[in-house]
């Protein structure tokens, strides 16, 4: 069975902000919009997200780094927001795995919301209603659009190319070759959820130049020495 | 966990509604058995009043929490899975069942059918206070409510408040049943406060996830929030984490033992010892013990920790810590 979802890739991820962005941008005015937003410009703004990115440090001082997660409902396998749902408004849909709610169904109780452990979901105090990713669903069953562009929003506009979207129960599809190769990881794994969106780790790039290359007598020293030592 | 007004409202009108329907039907029930336990008409007649227009105003004012009060009604139609729905459905049919009882007692009606009306009610009243407090205890992502202590403690409260507005209401139609509720309502108070005691012990020695465990990290490496990407709190910060409860905690838990459960232990056995069977201990602890579980059900919430605060670094602090040279597990800091 299909099961669509998100790759993140967070060697790539800069922590731009542009996927949650764009995702407000279009997800306000699509099929699943508005999402509310109050005191825009005053002290206090707030309003509803599907895309939230949180920034990590990890290791002590002087080795830390850090990197950027962008979180946006993980459309679990096992999602413990659907049965919870006393009208039926939350659900799964057997053909692609996307959780939706029904916003004519929500009667807007957020039992949902508390038994999400990522924290993907989101009042909108304006419809009164539960909001969350939806996968752009409007965009990418959308005919009208190019092929190329049938795909979430935060996808389409990571300037990084950090987002992969696709099948992740496809051996053919690009998300699950990457999450082999990569060995992709979910969050909490031990929740019992089974998420479908998966992170793929960080890795550290090292440049290995040979010994003999560095020799004076290699032709190609005066170009290495030249590279490596650019400006300065 | 932010703490909803409405449903505290809830808890202590259906919590009073189906406790003293409870002890007025059993009382009904015991007198077919030969005890001496029959309740003078009106009595019945006020409890059943009483109990139905709680109930109602509990309904009403559950109903304020929700986002479309119109739509409530499509509650019922998860019931295989939904504890919230099996709650709406049963607080909905014990409303309508003791309507039935009610009219059945106050026009006379074959004795069988009486009981009938009376049994089920009990019955349908006690699912749906087991199912409110299923909603909670169920909810695997707050460790605190994740206990079958939750559950008991909520049953409890509900015989609590009922013996109380029982002893209340017996003293004026029948005064012989004045002692043993008080030593009942003294029952279920101090197993009440056993229950509380164990449920707080509990928090200390819970194992609680980590910020490694929610990002997938090696235990041992160091890990903290640089930035949750907002500004200001959002929905999550707000539902999930009541900053301003959480600094009244150190005083709003001592507060709720002594008015729960203190205060009324000292009237009844005050009461008991001394002989003085007097209105105002009853109707003071009946008191008490509405305003001190309105305030234990707002710490009950507040009490509670969402998993998803790991992600904006508001979980309670707890990991490993590298000590000479070996992983150790920190304890658990809970500020009371």
């Amino acid at each position: 069975m299909a099961q669509f979802a998100l790759v993140i890739d967070l060697n790539t991820c800069v922590g731009c902000h542009a996927c949650a962005t764009n995702c407000k941008e279009w997800n306000t005015q699509a099929a699943f919009g508005p999402l509310s937003d109050f005191d825009p410009y005053g002290k206090e703004p707030h309003g509803v997200w599907y895309n939230r990115i949180m920034t990590y440090e990890t290791g002590e001082f002087p080795n830390t780094q850090v990197f950027h997660l962008p979180k946006s409902c993980l459309h679990c396998q096992d999602a413990p927001c659907v049965p919870v749902c006393p009208t039926g408004a939350s659900y799964k849909r057997e053909q692609d795995g996307i959780v939706l709610v029904n916003y004519d169904d929500c009667i807007g109780c957020k039992l949902c919301s508390w038994s999400c452990p990522y924290g993907c979901r989101e009042f909108d105090e304006a419809d009164k209603v539960m909001k969350k990713c939806t996968l752009c669903i409007d965009r990418i069953y959308d005919e009208t659009l190019p092929p190329e562009h049938r795909k979430p929003a935060c996808v389409l506009t990571c300037p990084a190319k950090a987002r992969f979207f696709g099948d992740i129960e496809d051996p053919n599809s690009e998300v699950y070759k990457v999450i082999k190769e990569r060995n992709g990881f979910v969050l909490f794994p031990d929740m019992g959820t089974n998420p479908a969106n998966h992170y793929l780790p960080r890795t550290e790039t090292k440049v290995h130049i040979d010994e003999h290359i560095l020799k004076p007598d290699n032709p190609l020293f005066l170009e290495v020495v030249q590279k490596h030592y650019k400006g300065g | 966990m932010h703490p909803p007004f409405s449903l505290i409202w809830f808890f202590l009108t259906a919590g009073t509604s189906i406790g003293l329907f409870t002890f007025t039907y059993l009382a009904e029930l015991l007198s077919l058995f030969g005890f001496d336990t029959s309740l003078p008409r009106n009595m019945v007649v006020f409890s059943v009043v009483f109990s139905l227009i709680l109930v109602g105003l509990g309904a009403v004012g559950a109903s304020f929490h929700l986002g479309h009060k119109m739509r409530a009604w499509k509650a019922i139609k998860r019931f295989h899975t939904s504890w919230l729905s099996r709650e709406a459905v049963f607080s909905g049919a014990y409303g309508f069942t003791l309507l039935l009882y009610g009219l059945s007692y106050y026009f006379g009606l074959n004795a069988f059918f009486i009981h009938l009306f009376g049994i089920t009610t009990l019955i349908l009243g006690w699912l749906s206070a087991f199912s409110t407090a299923m909603i909670y205890a169920s909810n695997r992502f707050v460790l605190e409510w994740n206990t079958s202590l939750t559950v008991l403690y909520y049953l409890n409260m509900y015989l609590m408040l009922g013996s109380s507005a029982f002893l209340a209401t017996t003293y004026h139609y029948k005064p012989q049943l004045v002692k043993p509720f008080i030593l009942l309502t003294l029952f279920f108070v101090i197993l009440g406060l056993s229950f509380r005691i164990a449920f707080n012990i509990r928090q200390f020695f819970l194992k609680r996830p980590t910020l490694n465990e929610a990002l997938n990290l090696p235990h041992n490496r160091p890990i903290r929030v640089l930035d949750t990407g907002t500004t200001t709190n959002n929905y999550c910060t707000e539902e999930f984490y009541y900053a301003k409860g959480k600094e009244m905690l150190s005083f709003v838990i001592p507060t709720f033992y002594v008015v729960t459960f203190l205060v009324p232990i000292a009237l009844l056995s005050y009461s008991l010892i001394s002989g003085n069977l007097s209105y105002g201990f009853y109707a003071l602890t009946y008191a008490s013990l509405v305003i001190g579980s309105a305030i234990e059900r707002w710490s009950f919430f507040v009490e509670g920790n969402h998993v998803q605060n790991l992600f904006y670094g508001l979980y309670p602090k707890e990991g490993y810590t590298l000590r000479k040279g070996y992983m150790e597990r920190r304890k658990t800091k809970i500020s009371l």
